[in-house]
Parts: structure tokens; sequence; C-alpha cells
């Protein structure tokens, strides 16, 4: 919609931004044909999270905070677990680790089946939502809920439940998913794989609007394979690499008037978390078969156009599959669910890969394991600086587009990141203010 | 599944939400009541995510979808929504554009009209509703609680219409935990 504004400018209004999660509000001004400004709102009420969390027990943040997001509960897990481990000096098994990242698995898998088809694909199809694109092209739409329902089953065997799992606790898990109940998955998951596969080459074939953008890529890296459930270091795309338990030091979270939800800064400067971070600065870990599907979609090592974020996120679905029936492959029965944990005063950090990006929990807790200090810090938070930088690129690129074409533009420029903005926000509401100087009072 | 898969024609009952979520709790705990009951008649299944509807009902002649609804009526109201293949098209912009419809933006009119699309829509939909006070997390509200038992004498309305209209000799059991 669009409103002539009394000292001439307008302002374009989507009242809600489709198929993201969660609610925000934008706010793009144009002058001169010049973006003057740029405004991510997020102006849901603060959750109040890391304060409902202080006085709690040191083996109760992996329930409380699963809770804080329908879409990567395993995150929030994933993060507190290994951050109230360090803290108490807990070391489990390498049972206990796989099986964590086949829950993670289970999580990416559902996670980016969901974007990539149901809510990506429609902006490079041309169709206003999964509805319409359902008519035209039914056997992509079936393919992403039948990949879709192999992430929720796995989720739910390991997780105990597709959303907000309860299985998973500080040192482990409650139960261990026998052999039998996952090979009753493999079909399915090597149906995937080998789906997943062929849906790279689709959306490779998609046309990728030019742009790129320089920021630091900061991701988590493990020696031994591409970061999911957890990494050793953090590496960052200007060479900077740091322990995990260095975060807090190196991102540094600042409010905004204009936002209810953190930004944050890595040393001092914007920088990107997500699956276009994760891929630069991990192409090596990813299995032969990835990365020859990624080569052969047109991506180099490193993709600096979030537009492509597509391919990458198709490229990630790809290793979930792959990943959960390596290691279903190599489970056996009899694995203990779990290592007697004690607490032990101290502070530490638990950082993980959402399939939005990077997040991370520190906890300080005392001898008695009572939570004294929480933060937790999620992606879609870190990225809100890199949002508003691409769509002042965005804006400043397609200045020419008329109003309505402009406000699609830059909604896809959203929608490239897959924001979880329902970790902090409701409702996006677009607004796009074009003034000239002869117009200004 | 696509429209060449054998069509089962029997009746599915679905609980739809999540347990820890206050009122969006009274879905499974509708058919919990009525598994209780009947399960040995009906398959039974609760899903906390919209979206796995349109595979679960996939097959089935007829599926009675208990959920909280929002509508602006009192809290506890209960509400019957026909949706099925015969029934008109659900309004399903505000719900699958929104964000409010379920995760990521995609709810039960969205589930129901890509079902429509894709074949998979049972003949016979009802959407048993029972107005929601909260959607926080905790227990159901009150009024949502004391309406347990009429959404549970509702369900069981539309599912004895239902297996009438349904083939007797193709029902069977088959029922699954709560999720």
């Amino acid at each position: 919609m669009t409103h002539q504004l009394k000292d001439g400018g307008q302002v374009l209004n989507v009242g809600m931004l489709a198929r993201v999660e969660g609610e925000g509000g934008m706010h793009i001004e144009i002058k001169d044909r010049q973006v003057v400004d740029v405004k991510l709102n997020i102006f849901e009420p603060p959750r109040f999270y890391e304060g409902f969390l202080r006085g709690r027990k040191y083996t109760e943040p992996p329930d409380i905070t699963a809770r804080i997001c329908g879409i990567c509960p395993v995150a929030y897990q994933s993060a507190s677990t290994e951050a109230m481990e360090t803290i108490c000096g807990i070391t489990t098994t390498p049972e206990i680790q796989l099986m964590r990242r086949l829950l993670y698995c289970g999580e990416w898998i559902e996670s980016h089946a969901l974007h990539i088809f149901m809510l990506h694909a429609p902006d490079f199809l041309g169709y206003e939502s999964v509805l319409e694109m359902a008519k035209d092209h039914p056997d992509v739409v079936n393919m992403a809920l039948r990949l879709k329902k192999a992430g929720n089953d796995l989720m739910e065997l390991v997780g105990g439940r597709a959303i907000h799992p309860v299985n998973v606790k500080v040192g482990g898990f409650y139960r261990m998913p026998t052999v039998s109940e996952l090979e009753a998955l493999r079909p399915a998951l090597e149906q995937g794989v080998e789906d997943s596969f062929a849906a790279v080459q689709l959306v490779a074939g998609f046309d990728f609007p030019e742009m790129e953008q320089d920021y630091t890529y900061v991701s988590l890296r493990h020696p031994d394979w591409y970061p999911l459930e957890r990494g050793t270091e953090v590496v960052a795309s200007d060479g900077v690499r740091f322990p995990v338990a260095e975060i807090p030091q190196r991102i540094e979270e600042f409010h905004v008037q204009h936002s209810h939800a953190l930004h944050a800064r890595f040393d001092g400067g914007t920088y990107f978390v997500g699956p276009l971070a994760r891929y630069s600065n991990n192409f090596d870990q990813l299995s032969p078969r990835c990365q020859e599907a990624a080569l052969k979609a047109g991506l180099g090592e490193t993709c600096r156009n979030p537009f492509k974020s597509i391919i990458v996120r198709t490229v990630e679905l790809a290793y979930a599959f792959e990943e959960a029936v390596r290691i279903i492959d190599q489970w056996r029965d009899g694995h203990a669910p779990s290592v007697p944990t004690a607490p032990r005063a101290g502070e530490g950090v638990g950082a993980s890969e959402a399939p939005r990006g990077t997040i991370w929990h520190r906890y300080r807790i005392d001898a008695d394991g009572v939570i004294q200090d929480a933060q937790i810090v999620p992606p879609t938070s870190q990225n809100q600086a890199s949002i508003e930088a691409d769509l002042r690129l965005a804006a400043q690129q397609w200045v020419d587009l008329d109003d309505h074409m402009l406000t699609h533009r830059c909604e896809e420029a959203i929608r490239n990141y897959d924001p979880c903005i329902s970790c902090a926000t409701h409702f996006l509401d677009l607004r796009v203010k074009r003034t000239t100087s002869a117009e200004q009072p | 599944m696509t429209a060449t898969t054998p069509r089962r024609p029997d009746v599915i009952l679905i609980g739809l939400g999540q347990p820890d979520r206050g009122d969006d709790a009274v879905g499974p705990a509708i058919v919990a009541r009525v598994r209780a009951r009947h399960g040995d008649h009906l398959t039974v299944v609760t899903r906390e995510d919209p979206t796995a509807l349109v595979q679960v009902w996939d097959g089935h002649r007829a599926a009675v979808v208990a959920d909280a609804v929002v509508s602006g009526a009192p809290p506890g109201a209960v509400s019957v929504t026909r949706a099925g293949a015969a029934d008109p098209p659900l309004p399903t912009h505000a719900f699958t554009a929104s964000g409010r419809g379920g995760s990521h933006a995609f709810g039960v009119a969205g589930a129901v009209e890509l079902a429509r699309v894709l074949g998979t829509l049972p003949q016979v939909v009802v959407i048993v509703g029972v107005e929601a006070a909260s959607f926080a997390h905790g227990p159901m509200s009150p009024q949502v609680e004391d309406a347990i038992d009429d959404a549970v004498a509702t369900v069981e309305a539309e599912l004895t219409a239902a297996l009438r209209l349904a083939p007797t000799t193709d029902t069977h059991a088959e029922v699954e935990p709560c999720a």
C-alpha cells in the first residue's frame, strides 16, 4: 500500500511480511534517490528468558530454553548443555555427542526444508505463497513435505517430540533410541539424500539478483566435521579464530532505540552468522558429494550473494540427510544415555549452529548449581545489523524500481535470512519512505 | 502423496496443538479423552505442527481435527468448521501470511488449502475448535478446561456422522501415542 505524505514523500506499507517466522517492522527512507535510513524495528516486548533462568538449577536450561523457539529448539538445548558441561567439567561420551548430532540433523532437515520450499522458493518462482506454487509444482511441494516429515520423525524419535524436544539433558539424554527404531527411519532418510541433491540442482536454476555483501562471516568450526551441534572454535572470514569460551569477549551486544532485541557487533563491526558464513568458513568439511553438488550448482567455495543462500541451505539439507544416514549406519545398542553430573561453581559458554546461524549461551552458576547469570544470543539477533545492511544495499541498488517491486525485493532480501524473528519479535511492517530535497519542510 | 495413492476409506481423529502452550493444549486433551473411549475404532493421532496435516490425513475419507482457535468468541466457545474437499475454500491469506497461523507462518487453513491443491484433502474435514484465551506457557485457562466436555461431545457427534459415511469394514484400530 502506498501513502502520500504531507511533505511529498511516499511510504510503502506492507502490513505483514509473509513467509517469515515472527513479526517485526522495517522502515526504509529514501531522499533524492539515496537511501538515508534503514531500521529493523523489533517491537515485541522482551521475553525475559535470561531473567527467568536466574535462580533455576543448572540442569533446567535445556528444557526451559527449548521453549524459546518451535523451529530451532535443539539449537538452544545444544548450546545450554555444552555451556553447563563446560562449567561443571562434565565429559560426555562420543556416542552421546553422536546422538546430539543426529538430533541436530533432524532440526536442520525440518527447518531447512520448510524454508527452502515453502517460504523461500515462491520468491524465485514468482508466487505469492506455496499454495499458488503447489498448483504448478505439486511434485516439488510433495517432496518438501516428505523431506520435512523425515526431519520431524527424526526429532520425534531422538528428541521425544518433534517440537520442543524433551529427551535432552545436561550430561546426555534420558533415553537412547534403538537400532531398530533408527532403522525404521532409514528409507525416508536415504530418499531424503537423493531428493535433496536433486533439489540443489532445482534451486540452482533459479534466477538470482546480482548483489554481494562484504561483512565478516562468523561461524563455528570443528576439526573433524561441518559444524552443527558444536564446534571447537569460532572462525571469521577475516582470519580471526578463537575458542568458543572467548565469544563474550569478542561479540558485544548493545541496545538500539528502534529494536527490543539487542544488536551485536564482532570486533566492533557488522558481522553475519548463518548458512552463508558456515558454508564459506567450512566448505572443506562438507562431504565430497556436497562439495561437488555445490560447485555444480554454480557456487564457489565462498558465497557472498545473500539471494543464493537458498542454494547453500539446500546443500546443507543434503549434508544433514547424509549425516543422519551415516550416524545410523554406525549406531549400536547398549550405549549409556548419559553420564553422571554434579554442579561446580563457574562461568562458561556453549555454542551451536542453529539453522539460521551461530547461537551461544553464557551461564554463571554457584557451587550448588544455581544459575546466577544467563545470556542467550540467537542468530537472528546477531544478524539484525547485516539485515539492515542488506536492505540498505538492496534499496539503493534497485531504487528506480516502482514502489511495489522495490518493496517486494526488500522483502526477499529479508527472507534470505530465514529470520526467526519470533525469538524476539512478531509482525514485520515494511515501510519505504521517499522524499526529495524540494519536498522537505 | 499423489492422487494415485490408494485411499483408505476410514476416519482419523487429529488433536493439534502444543501441550506446553496454555490453551493450545486443548486439541491433544480432547483427543486423549476420545481415544480412551473409542480408540479401538479409530485412528487417533496428535500433532504439533499444522503442516503435518497435509500428509497425516492423506488416504482417509474423513478427518476430525480438534484445535484451539482464535475468532473473537468468548474463551471456551466450541465451534465447528467444515473444510472438506466438497466445502468452500478457507480464507488462507490471514493464516499463511501473518505468521500467526503456526510455525513459520503456516497454519491450519494453509494446511487445508495446500492439501486441497495436492489432492490429499479428505472428503470430510471437520475442525472442532475451542476458543482460546492464551497461548502463553503454562496450563490451560479455566474457561477452556471447562469446555472440554462440550468439545468431546461435539467431536464424538462428528465422528459418528463421519463413521456412517465411511465403510465400516475398512475402519481399523491404530492408536499412536501423543507426540
